[in-house]
């Protein structure tokens, strides 16, 4: 096996991505393990190895004595020929064993594009992928990661997913595993079953589901009494005390995120009503600027990384942000570290922050109006003021950046062509904003403008709402191109398809699996990548399985509907999003967090850290 | 700032063996930057806009390419013994990597003139006479296109041999060369492999990877001796 692998490494592109082998990395001794878990990222190593996640359930279930963690990333096609055609199946990097001989196999799904290539992954290890098909001998299927929020597309090929933050759910399921087994009560089906009494484990096997004429759902219910009618998502309560990798694996080859990610917090306090981060993620719980400075200097100290990046959904909604900064500041600049906040709001980007950003090496700015005119900005409640973005690029510019990029959305409910054009009268407002500066930096202004299309997404105000269709989403990319005249003025926009395809799978139900398997039986994999991704040959796959993807993505859902991931019980309440899905036609805002609570009904989830209101 | 006498330059050899033949020589340099700041070895970082630790390697090794003899110089900020500095980098170094030792650059890496490999062919198609057609190849002129970022072009790579043996043994064929390495003149020794399989048909010219390995064993000066 060992030998097949180094043969053919030698004839694929970058073979860094298939050796394992790297600093940090957590070798145990087999047989001294009770359970052996292949943590499995549907993606390429780069990419995974990006995954701040990732890192932090390697780690929290290796710390577990009984448990070996190792990772599988999805190799690219040169890669898999080369498996296929010598007999090598999918294997784990650390021990370079068989997938298949694991006891689980755990899948991290992170977003809709890469369900081809996890199902593939099943297929390259040996195994079954429907999970009806898979007996004793095979491991457990665990899902997990964003996309488990509405797992019903791939419920048919997996066992159990977990569902919200895994690094104490993981634990306790692996805990059960190793008992069960130990008291010679393992079997997979009665595993299975005392998993689903687990807060935050979904056993997709255990629920029926049948459906009306019209295609919409009539009952999904659990099949046996001691089965959860609805599985509440996990969330770990104190950041400060909760784990997190000091110790990453350091990658011999350069990844997306190759700096050291520091979690600054959970949850935002904003709730944009597009946003299903903004929504599942709830309630807002922070980590302290002292947990934070003293994890980042044992990650220095650890990785060697020259770069700190402080991650969370919205990093100026961090409340000890200035005294975090300040902390990291003293130490990073003298060791030449550069600190860099993503995730900056407009409209709280002060002249502090500026300095602080503008540390050892310098990089461009981005914000996300998400829309062009303030009305539609109501509607999707961004609460973002032209004023404060103006505000921002002036400060931005005084700091003697000249690059600014900005992130718009097509096609959000309500939208006009009138929105559209404001687009672009926002971009030339920015451009305008650079010129009225008596002194200005010398590289003259570049504003981008990046256009996404918009893609209702389940636990979201807008969950209920169409996409727009196809037509009509690169009709309004047209317009804007028409309306961008200023050479200032850079535009580019995102594949409608990729989006349409998105909105077709996040909000699916169960008979998706079915497309999903013929699309990988077809060779399919890798859709979020161009080079991959094949739209009519998708249309191909939904026609010959008898698949009306427009009835995903293109149908307004009444709110009475039963909807494929109500299973899910995210902490907000249904009464909630239909509140905010109607204030949005009327323009509403609604106050975030730290103003006002709206009573979302997620602070019975939390305790004292969070920006809720404490229990009753 | 520190004053330049101050600043104390450091020569490491090490070993790159095994799966790390798959790191390329860019990677290579990120993670070895890596390696020294963790490592809390004072290294010295360039200026300008983009500081970076800086490190220099005497001669990038190939992709494929196993060595017991990479060498790499960086300057350290202040004080610290060789002893030190070994151990703290080979505790940072991930497997396969080893810090062979710790000392003070004395002659610089321009003066570099050769590399002496091992390579091994394993093909199923080595016959008992393949030895000694490799020595007759190499003997006279092997023209060979050479690709490069400025296109191709028809080389004799004898010209960039000082030294080859090929013998026979236990079916395999080792080849012990000494070739140009360098700024001036640089033989990638896989071109020797390709000359071989484009001439003797021992092994397939697009798979010639899976059929050799290829070991560095010592860089050499214009005299032969060994560069230190």
């Amino acid at each position: 096996m060992q030998k097949n692998i180094s043969t053919i490494l030698k004839s694929v592109q970058k073979p860094g991505r298939y050796t394992g082998g790297e600093f940090g990395q957590i070798i145990k001794d087999k047989s001294k393990v009770d359970l052996r878990i292949a943590f499995c990222f549907p993606d390429t190593y780069e990419i995974g190895m990006s995954n701040l996640g990732i890192k932090i359930l390697y780690g929290a279930l290796n710390e577990m004595e009984g448990v070996w963690c190792e990772r599988v990333f999805a190799p690219w096609d040169d890669m898999e020929e080369q498996m296929r055609a010598n007999g090598v199946p999918l294997y784990a990097l650390e021990s370079k064993d068989n997938v298949k001989d694991f006891d689980i196999m755990a899948i991290s799904l992170q977003y809709e594009l890469c369900y081809t290539t996890a199902v593939n992954m099943i297929d390259l290890a040996g195994i079954p992928i429907f999970a009806k098909d898979r007996g004793e001998e095979y491991p457990i299927l665990l899902g997990g990661g964003p996309c488990a929020y509405n797992a019903e597309p791939v419920a048919d090929f997996f066992d159990i997913f977990s569902i919200g933050e895994g690094e104490e759910a993981l634990c306790e399921l692996s805990q059960l595993y190793i008992d069960m087994k130990k008291n010679g009560t393992y079997s997979k089906q009665a595993f299975l079953r005392e998993a689903s009494h687990l807060k935050g484990f979904y056993v997709p096997s255990l629920y029926c589901v049948e459906y009306n004429e019209n295609g919409t759902i009539k009952r999904f219910e659990p099949k046996y009494e001691d089965v959860p009618k609805k599985v509440e998502k996990r969330v770990v309560e104190d950041l400060n005390t909760s784990y997190f990798p000091v110790k990453p694996v350091m990658p011999y080859i350069e990844t997306v995120h190759d700096r050291i990610m520091l979690e600054t917090f959970r949850g935002c306090i904003r709730g944009c009503r597009f946003c299903q981060a903004g929504m599942v993620f709830r309630p807002v719980r922070e980590k302290s600027a002292e947990v934070l400075n003293a994890q980042a200097q044992e990650i220095y100290k650890n990785t060697g990384y020259t770069e700190i990046s402080l991650t969370s959904l919205s990093i100026s909604d961090y409340s000890c942000l200035n005294e975090a900064t300040d902390l990291l500041l003293d130490w990073t600049n003298k060791n030449k570290i550069n600190l860099s906040l993503p995730s900056l709001r407009a409209d709280s980007f002060t002249k502090e922050l500026m300095r602080k950003v503008s540390g050892v090496r310098s990089s461009g700015l981005t914000f996300a109006p998400e829309a062009g005119t303030q009305r539609l900005r109501d509607a999707i409640n961004k609460n973002l003021y032209e004023d404060d973005l103006l505000n921002a690029v002036r400060l931005a510019f005084e700091g003697g950046k000249s690059q600014v990029k900005l992130y718009f959305m097509n096609g959000l409910p309500t939208e006009t062509y009138e929105d559209i054009e404001g687009i672009s009268v926002l971009a030339k407002h920015v451009v305008d904003e650079f010129y009225k500066m008596p002194v200005r930096p010398k590289k003259p202004v570049q504003v981008t403008i990046s256009v996404s299309c918009f893609v209702p997404k389940p636990h979201t105000p807008f969950q209920w709402e169409p996409q727009d269709t196809l037509e009509s989403l690169v009709d309004k990319q047209r317009f804007l191109g028409e309306k961008i005249t200023d050479r200032k003025v850079r535009y580019t926009w995102h594949e409608a398809k990729v989006s349409r395809l998105e909105a077709v799978f996040s909000k699916g139900d169960r008979r998706l699996s079915k497309a999903i398997a013929h699309a990988v039986g077809k060779g399919m994999r890798f859709d979020a990548w161009d080079e991959h991704f094949d739209y009519d040959k998708w249309m191909t796959v939904f026609e010959e399985c008898g698949i009306d993807p427009s009835f995903y993505a293109n149908r307004r859902i009444g709110y009475d509907e039963i909807l494929p991931w109500d299973v899910i019980d995210i902490g907000v309440n249904k009464s909630f999003m239909i509140s905010e899905n109607k204030k949005a036609y009327e323009s509403k805002t609604t106050p975030n967090c730290k103003e006002k609570c709206s009573g979302c009904g997620a602070n019975r989830l939390g305790k004292e850290l969070t920006w809720c209101p404490k229990k009753k | 700032m520190v004053p330049e006498k101050e600043i104390m330059p450091v020569r490491i050899k090490f070993t790159k063996l095994g799966d790390l033949m798959y790191i390329s020589h860019l990677d290579l340099a990120r993670t070895m930057q890596r390696i020294i700041v963790r490592s809390g070895v004072d290294i010295w970082y360039s200026e300008g806009f983009n500081p970076q630790p800086r490190i220099v390697f005497a001669l990038p090794l190939p992709v494929g390419v196993e060595s017991t003899c990479e060498l790499m110089d960086f300057k350290i900020n202040s004080y610290m013994s060789f002893e030190e500095i070994k151990e703290r980098v080979q505790r940072n170094f991930p497997r396969e990597m080893e810090v062979l030792e710790v000392y003070s650059p004395e002659v610089k890496f321009k003066s570099i003139a050769y590399a002496d490999y091992t390579i091994v062919l394993h093909s199923p198609k080595i016959q008992a006479d393949t030895a000694d057609n490799v020595n007759s190849l190499f003997s006279k002129e092997c023209i060979i296109t050479k690709k490069s970022k400025s296109g191709e072009r028809e080389v004799d790579i004898c010209t960039f041999i000082k030294s080859l043996n090929a013998s026979a043994q236990n079916g395999t064929v080792v080849i012990n060369t000494v070739v140009n390495a360098g700024n001036e003149s640089n033989l990638n020794p896989e071109l020797i492999v390709q000359a071989i399989a484009k001439y003797l048909k021992i092994m397939d010219s697009n798979s010639i990877d899976e059929y050799c390995t290829i070991m560095r064993n010592k860089m050499l000066d214009e005299e032969l001796n060994e560069f230190k």
